[in-house]
C-alpha cells in the first residue's frame, strides 16, 4: 500500500514538474520573442548612437591632390582651378540619403562664405548612373556649386580604399588638407553647426 | 546503516524511472526552444553588410514550392527595402538565373520597417534590418539542385552609407 502511494506521489510529482517545466519554457521563448522583437524595433529606430564612420585620416595636413575631372556640362575642372580658395571637396552618391541631406546646406554655405573665397566642389561618387539622373538629383537638391563625375584616379588619391559616404576634404587656401569628415551626426541642428563650423575653421586655416 | 534496505532499493529505483520519464518529456520541450541563428554571421566578409546562410530545403518534385532564401543585414546597418520610398534609392533584389530542371518565379520579398536618419526625422524609409527572409516559388525535377542567385543591396548605418554590393548566395535545395 505505502508502495503504491509513494509511486503515485513521486508520478504526481514529476507531472507537476513537467508542467511546471513546460509553462516556464514557453513563458521563457514568449519573452525572449518579445525581446527579440524590441531589439530588432530598436536598431530601425534609431535609438544606437551614431555609428563614427572609418575614414582614412592620413590625408590630414598633406597637400590635397590635384585631380582633373569633368562637370555635367562635360567642362574638364582641376582642383587646380580653385588656387588660393579654400574649400570643401564633398563626395557623394545620388543613392546616399546623408549626402542629399547635407549638400543643400553646403549650397547655403557657399553663398554665405563666398565673400572669403570658400568654394564647395560635389564629387559624385557613382557617376555610372549618368548625367541625366546625377543632374535630377541635384536640381532636386538646388545644388548650384560645381558637380564633377568621380574616376578611379581621384578616388585612388583621396578615399584609399574607403568606401563610406559623405566623405568631405577640407583644404585650406594654400591648398592643405585640414580636416577629413564623414557622416553626419545627431540631430539636424548640431549636423548643421559642426558644418559651419568645419568651413570658419578651413577659411582661418594658414 | 551498512545495508541497504530492500525497501530503499525500491523507492531508488522508482525515482530514477521518474527522472527517465521526466528526461523524455523534457526533451521536446527543450528542442522547441527558439532556433538560434548565430551561425548566419559567421559567413560575413569585410566589407560586406548583409550575410547569407544556405539551408538546405526539400520541397515536392515537379509541382510549384516555395524556397526560404535567409539574409541576415549586420549589427548597427540597414539596407532598402525591394521597395524603397525615395526614387534614387537602391532597392535589394534578388537575382535568380536559370539552373538545369529548375524554373524559379519572381521572388517575393518582405515588407519594409520604417526607418528615418536623426538629422531627418520626418523622412521615412523602408529598410531591412537584422534578419530576413526572400521567398522563392520554384518548379523543380525530382533530385538535388543548387541555384547560383545573388542579392543586390545598398547599406547604410546611422551616420553614412556605403556603395551597392552584390552577395553571392547559393541556394541548395532537394525535389522529391
Amino acid at each position: 500500500m505505502l508502495r503504491k502511494a509513494l509511486l503515485l506521489l513521486t508520478l504526481t510529482a514529476g507531472l507537476v514538474l513537467v508542467v511546471f517545466a513546460g509553462i516556464r519554457n514557453h513563458r521563457d521563448r514568449v519573452r525572449a520573442a518579445e525581446a527579440a522583437r524590441a531589439n530588432r524595433v530598436d536598431l530601425v529606430k534609431d535609438n544606437a548612437p551614431i555609428v563614427s564612420p572609418n575614414v582614412d585620416e592620413s590625408m590630414r595636413g598633406k597637400p590635397a591632390p590635384n585631380f582633373s575631372l569633368v562637370d555635367l556640362s562635360g567642362k574638364k575642372v582641376t582642383l587646380a582651378d580653385f588656387k588660393g580658395h579654400p574649400l570643401v571637396l564633398n563626395f557623394w552618391g545620388t543613392y546616399c540619403d546623408p549626402c542629399k541631406i547635407e549638400m543643400p546646406w553646403l549650397e547655403a554655405l557657399s553663398k554665405k562664405y563666398a565673400p572669403q573665397g570658400f568654394d564647395v566642389i560635389g564629387v559624385t561618387y557613382d557617376a555610372e548612373v549618368g548625367k541625366a539622373k546625377i543632374s535630377k538629383a541635384t536640381q532636386e537638391l538646388g545644388v548650384t556649386y560645381p558637380i564633377l563625375l568621380s574616376d578611379s584616379k581621384i578616388e585612388d588619391a583621396y578615399l584609399n580604399n574607403v568606401e563610406v559616404l559623405p566623405v568631405s576634404f577640407w583644404v585650406d587656401r594654400n591648398g592643405k588638407v585640414v580636416n577629413v569628415t564623414a557622416g553626419l551626426s545627431d540631430d539636424d541642428t548640431k549636423a548643421k553647426n559642426a558644418l559651419e563650423a568645419q568651413v570658419q575653421q578651413t577659411i582661418a586655416a594658414d | 546503516m551498512d545495508e541497504e534496505s530492500p525497501y530503499l532499493i525500491e523507492t531508488l529505483t522508482i525515482m530514477k524511472s521518474t527522472v527517465l520519464i521526466l528526461a523524455l518529456f523534457a526533451a521536446p520541450i527543450a528542442l522547441t526552444a527558439p532556433a538560434q541563428l548565430g551561425s548566419l554571421s559567421s559567413h560575413a566578409k569585410p566589407a560586406s553588410y548583409v550575410a547569407y546562410t544556405d539551408l538546405p530545403q526539400t520541397v515536392a518534385a515537379n509541382r510549384r514550392s516555395t524556397l526560404e532564401v535567409h539574409f541576415r543585414v549586420l549589427p548597427g546597418y540597414h539596407v532598402n527595402s525591394h521597395t524603397p520610398t525615395e526614387q534614387f534609392l537602391i532597392p535589394t533584389a534578388l537575382t535568380v538565373p536559370a539552373a538545369a530542371g529548375v524554373k524559379p518565379g519572381e521572388p517575393a520579398y518582405p515588407a519594409g520597417q520604417p526607418y528615418s536618419f536623426s538629422f531627418d526625422p520626418k523622412n521615412k524609409l523602408s529598410v531591412y534590418a537584422g534578419d530576413f527572409i526572400v521567398k522563392l516559388p520554384v518548379t523543380a525535377a525530382p533530385g538535388a539542385h543548387s541555384i547560383d542567385a545573388s542579392l543586390r543591396y545598398q547599406a547604410c548605418n546611422n551616420a553614412s552609407c556605403f556603395p551597392p554590393k552584390t552577395l553571392p548566395a547559393k541556394i541548395s535545395f532537394t525535389a522529391k
